[in-house]
């Protein structure tokens, strides 16, 4: 039963031609294209596939050697910055240990003064004749 | 210096020409080929807008605008087979397309859309057929888009369930339910009509 239904459903289904005229009309409204080679004279002339092939290439190929220059700038300028980094804190420190060494020699001078003998009085005296 | 040119407007059977040639001539842009394939598969195309549509001008709109579509992509196709799928595939999907934007708008009518069924049937045999595009018909109106084009590629377009899955970008299994949900409504359709006695019916029915 379901068989007879299913080619019941083929028969009944058949395609039917579109109205009169349809190709005509279509061609009519088909845009301008330009006249190419055959396949045969394409099979014939190879350099037109191998320009579409390189045409096909220049995508993907621009694409990964602007992957590959984005990935070697990255590089660069982080090195860059971290040398920069690297010579900053250098620099700092440098700059830290002049001051604790400045401040180390104030507490040294300090330091002397305070614990310098105090002069006799005679002695005194006689510098004050 | 004029050569003859064939008529390609005249019995266009795909046994009577040979349409690889034919194909090759049309990318290497010759119009005339062009439209020998148009030819060929122009009833496939507009049948398929038809039955998923139902109406003969939007059918007639989308068979050219799958056209259209084909001329600006010939270089991709690979062969008359090719061809015949990449069709069938555009002119399914973008029937589904339409259906989903426009549902309102382009329902069914079976007086409008088909006026020849509703015309008294010929002969006994020829009125088995015509009950039974009246229930496909009305059947067809009911389904969603994509159950609409899996009937219409399997049973219009004699095409495999794995060529439809394909085809509609959809699971095999899915194209299957959608065979068997569609005939089984079919036949309650068709008892509906009283055009099938209830020994004709599957014994393994509930």
């Amino acid at each position: 039963m379901s068989e007879d239904i299913e080619n019941q459903l083929r028969r009944v289904m058949r395609p039917v031609e579109p109205p009169a005229g349809f190709a005509e009309r279509l061609m009519r409204a088909l845009p301008e294209r330009s006249p190419r080679a055959t396949l045969a004279s394409v099979a014939v002339l190879h350099p037109a596939p191998r320009a579409s092939v390189w045409r096909r290439l220049v995508g993907p190929t621009a694409l990964a050697a602007s992957f590959v220059i984005a990935v070697v700038m990255g590089h660069y300028v982080a090195d860059y910055q971290a040398e920069q980094e690297r010579r900053a804190g250098l620099e700092a420190s440098r700059e830290l240990m002049d001051a604790l060494r400045v401040t180390s020699k104030k507490l040294d001078q300090a330091y002397e003064a305070v614990n310098r003998p105090p002069q006799a009085p005679a002695a005194a005296e006689e510098n004050r004749s | 210096m004029s050569r003859a040119e064939p008529n390609l407007a005249v019995n266009l059977q795909p046994e009577h020409v040979d349409t690889d040639s034919l194909l090759r001539s049309a990318c290497g842009g010759d119009a005339k080929a062009f439209e020998g394939l148009v030819r060929l598969h122009q009833a496939s195309v507009y049948s398929i807008g038809y039955r998923m549509l139902g109406k003969r001008d939007a059918a007639e709109d989308l068979a050219q605008d799958v056209f259209l579509q084909l001329y600006r992509k010939l270089d991709s196709i690979e062969s008359i087979e090719h061809l015949g799928f990449w069709l069938r595939r555009v002119a399914a999907n973008l029937a589904i397309d339409r259906l989903r934007r426009a549902p309102f708008t382009t329902g069914y009518s079976l007086e409008s859309v088909a006026p020849e069924l509703a015309d008294p049937p010929a002969d006994d045999a020829a009125g088995g057929d015509l009950l039974m595009a009246r229930a496909l018909w009305k059947l067809l109106g009911e389904l969603a888009p994509a159950a609409r084009a899996v009937m219409v590629l399997r049973y219009q377009e004699d095409r495999d369930v794995a060529e439809i899955a394909t085809a509609l970008d959809m699971p095999v299994n899915t194209v299957k339910s959608h065979i068997k949900r569609s005939l089984t409504a079919l036949r309650g359709k068709m008892i509906g009509a009283q055009l099938i006695t209830a020994e004709d019916l599957p014994e393994d029915r509930p």
